[in-house]
């Protein structure tokens, strides 16, 4: 039996003035070398727990404490982060804040010297967890010069150079793609595997996790709710009503099947198994006669677009091409999901429907007035109240009614969202509304609320166009996905047809029914399993 | 682009120098600008500063540096006849505004010129130095002297274009508001975040054991050929100006009247700087190597 290395007693914890504990009575044990995903809504203690394994709870937040709880031996109660960190390495959310030096090779080395390692040791390690990480070809460059996924490698590499027995990491994917992601996790599960290092690490995108998972424990209102293997947690998530269950786990609860499956290809064994493995109609193909009678009745019976790009290029001085000869055009009342990968280009187009940029060549047409909700709500909140951010009817409608008096910093991270969506629409009715990344770090209830206030907004004659990684969201709101490639636009359709087929950018369901009858959403994925199982 | 130079790893003596060498010139050239306010001598360092960053591969760098200092000099050439009356060739008579009178001299002027000249050329060699010496390369040689403050250096370095993309951003966000919120809200909002980002990099720091406070034992590194060089050139510029200063060379003069000695040792001065500023990059020794394949 493995020692464990993180070793929690009837742990409770208070943040400074707060009333609620955020950690409540946590009794917890994770063994050596495991894969540990928590899971929970958001505000529910995830973040919390992952500060207290690292010290920073209570010796850097403050508040009060009481309960045990160890990390690789040390009491976090009595050694601060600094003696912890001989154990642990962290990585937090937003790569940009916790890469220090303007170098890779020295930011690599930091923690090794504040060690005091010698110098050759220090170069040695600092070798090793470069070729593990996959970043030796990075070392030499500076930190301000990588791309988002880039950083976060490096910022996990900075983490692990000194061998720590645990690795905590908070949502480390909520910033890239999900190629980067689905890479990322399953570079921490080959460094777990071969190192041995135990990794905790915090998500929304479960379906992303579990497939690399030993254990998941679920928090809610700071307190363990669940702590069991993957399969069981998806069985008591789908029982709990399924906030925290994986798309495929949902769909298989909606058809009334089981076990419901950890991962996709479980998914597919276990259907084979009943003998469900083709399912429905083949996937919805794009064939060119469809797309192109789809765009001739776009252009010939649709009044005025919303927005419209026409061979839109924008090039950058000593930089990449941006975007290449773009073709847009986008409906009032059209749900669009924008997708693609990092550096596609989809931020660029939105900021050039807004007018923050020009575009060095064609033209860009509105019909009225653009709204845009930039990546990071936080940025449109610029004064002490939410009262003075907005009016009362938009503080309703963003659910803050009664809560003008709080700093718009103390809101939660969905409600600052809500509060920066009200603040751009205060301005009358929009002909386009642009959404840049809307649901980083946002759980479930949360992405089905921006659904349907998505849907208020196409209903009230608006183009809503939202530029997302996030599939499984795309495949909830939108009628429409336009892919784009690197400036370019690959793919528009509809949501079955371009993501029903694809590879990365395609959902769950979708991968597990192999694009069977254009199924994305469990909903639609257990309608067809539930008419395969009458048929 | 950033108006403050960023380095950047390049081909060139400036940059394999160690970073103490390297600073060493920049702040031998910075103090000729502390200890003379002859024109010629001013204008000798920003030459010298323009030639090496040329040289180095950094020109756009200094050239940007360059361009940032204009407006500061001309804010002090126009203040200053504003603020200093004396002079005996006046130029423009002003009224009285509450008993102080606002005359315009030639001499204030021109002593306005120089000090702008001055400023503008303070500002190079640290243009130089933050285009040409890595910053972490730095802390390592400060960690004996001083480990946190050259480690909070190092993060001001690291953290300045970040919150300059910071304050790019929440600019952005005010201009896609329908009522766009005041500049001072902005500003305050900016601040605001800067701290938060500040308080984030301070945990960032606690969790790679910060406050340990251990030292890694320094790798012992001898001279290299580019550092003698480098450092025989700051040795120069510092011998040159210290003494020359000593001698009473480049005296200027502002006020009652004007006066600005232009003789041989002030031409030899300058000269020296300006050889000095290429002593790193001359003969063959100063060339790199060649990889091979």
């Amino acid at each position: 039996m493995p020692e464990p290395v993180v070793s929690a007693a009837a742990f409770n914890y208070r943040y400074p003035e707060a009333h609620a504990p955020a950690l409540r009575d946590l009794d917890l044990e994770l063994e050596e070398g495991s894969f540990t995903v928590l899971a929970g809504s958001s505000g529910s203690g995830k973040s919390t727990l992952l500060r207290a394994l690292c010290g920073l709870v209570p010796h850097f937040h403050g508040g009060d404490v009481s309960g045990d709880l160890t990390v690789g031996g040390l009491s976090v109660r009595e050694h601060g982060p600094a003696e912890l960190a001989a154990v642990c390495g962290t990585v937090f959310q937003d790569p940009e804040t916790q890469v220090v030096m303007g170098g890779v090779r020295s930011e690599l080395a930091l923690a090794l010297e504040h060690r005091g390692e010698p110098a050759a040791a220090v170069a040695r390690a600092v070798e090793e967890v470069a070729l593990a990480m996959g970043v030796a070809h990075l070392l030499d460059r500076r930190t301000e010069t990588l791309s988002g996924g880039e950083l976060q490698r490096v910022a996990i590499a900075a983490a692990l150079a000194g061998r720590p027995a645990l690795l905590l990491l908070d949502e480390p994917t909520s910033q890239l793609d999900p190629v980067a992601g689905d890479e990322l996790i399953w570079l921490l599960r080959r460094l777990n595997e071969e190192w041995g290092t135990a990794v905790v690490i915090a998500e929304h995108r479960l379906e992303r996790c579990l497939p690399a998972a030993d254990r998941v424990v679920a928090i809610e209102r700071g307190a363990v709710v669940c702590d069991s293997p993957p399969a069981d947690f998806l069985a008591w998530a789908a029982a709990e009503g399924g906030a925290l269950a994986t798309p495929v786990a949902r769909m298989f609860s909606l058809a009334g099947l089981g076990p419901v499956p950890a991962t996709v290809k479980q998914a597919r064994e276990s259907l084979r198994a009943t003998g469900l493995a083709e399912v429905g109609a083949p996937a919805v193909e794009a064939s060119p006669e469809a797309s192109a009678r789809r765009l001739a009745w776009r252009r010939e019976r649709r009044p005025a677009p919303a927005l419209q790009a026409r061979e839109v290029w924008l090039e950058i001085e000593d930089g990449p091409r941006v975007l290449a000869g773009v073709e847009l055009r986008f409906e009032r009342g059209e749900k669009v999901a924008l997708m693609g990968r990092n550096g596609a280009g989809k931020s660029t187009l939105l900021r050039l429907f807004k007018g923050l940029q020009e575009p060095t060549r064609g033209r860009l047409d509105c019909s009225g007035e653009v709204a845009l909700l930039l990546q990071n709500p936080g940025d449109y909140l610029v004064h002490d109240h939410a009262s003075e951010e907005a009016g009362e009817a938009a503080l309703a409608a963003a659910g803050l009614a009664g809560r003008g008096q709080a700093h718009p910093r103390d809101l939660s991270g969905g409600e600052r969202q809500r509060l920066a969506l009200e603040v751009v629409l205060s301005g009358g009715p929009c002909a386009a509304v642009l959404l840049d990344e809307p649901t980083r770090g946002m759980d479930r209830p949360h992405k089905d609320a921006l659904s349907q206030r998505i849907g208020e907004l196409a209903a009230a004659g608006a183009a809503v166009v939202v530029a997302t990684h996030d599939t499984e969201f795309a495949a909830t709101f939108a009628d429409r996905v336009v892919l784009m490639g690197p400036g370019t636009v690959i793919a528009d359709g509809p949501p079955a047809e371009v993501l029903a087929g694809g590879w990365h950018f395609s959902t769950d369901v979708a991968r597990t029914l192999g694009g069977a009858g254009g199924a994305l959403t469990p909903e639609q994925g257990a309608r067809l399993l539930a008419r395969e199982l009458v048929g | 682009m950033s108006l403050v130079p960023v380095y950047r790893r390049r081909p060139s003596p400036l940059h394999v120098a160690s970073a103490g060498a390297t600073t060493a010139l920049c702040v031998s050239l910075a103090l000729v600008c502390a200890l003379y306010d002859h024109p010629v001598v001013v204008v000798a360092v920003i030459v010298a500063v323009i030639g090496a960053g040329l040289a180095a591969g950094v020109g756009s760098e200094i050239a940007r540096a360059a361009r940032l200092s204009v407006p500061l000099a001309l804010l002090v050439t126009l203040i200053n006849p504003l603020v200093y009356a004396e002079g005996n060739t006046l130029l423009v008579r002003g009224g009285s505004v509450l008993g102080h009178r606002f005359d315009i001299t030639l001499e204030a002027l021109a002593a306005g010129g120089l000090a702008g000249l001055r400023v503008a050329a303070f500002v190079m060699p640290f243009a130089l130095f933050a285009a040409c010496v890595d910053p972490d390369d730095l802390l390592r040689s400060l960690r004996r002297v001083s480990y946190r403050s050259a480690l909070t250096a190092a993060l001001a370095t690291r953290l300045v274009p970040v919150l300059a993309r910071d304050a790019t951003r929440m600019g952005d966000a005010a201009r896609c508001r329908p009522h766009p919120p005041g500049r001072l809200a902005v500003a305050r909002a900016a601040l605001s975040g800067a701290l938060e980002r500040a308080v984030d990099v301070a945990a960032a720091l606690e969790v790679r054991g910060y406050s340990a406070g251990r030292r890694s034992a320094r790798a012992h590194r001898s001279l290299s050929r580019h550092d003698v060089r480098v450092l025989t050139a700051a040795a120069i510029v510092v011998s040159a100006a210290v003494a020359g200063k000593l001698g009473g060379v480049a005296p200027v003069a502002s006020y009652p009247v004007l006066e600005i000695t232009l003789g041989p040792a002030e031409f030899a001065l300058s000269a020296l700087l300006l050889v000095a500023a290429a002593v790193p990059f001359a003969g063959r020794s100063a060339r790199l190597g060649v990889a091979h394949a």
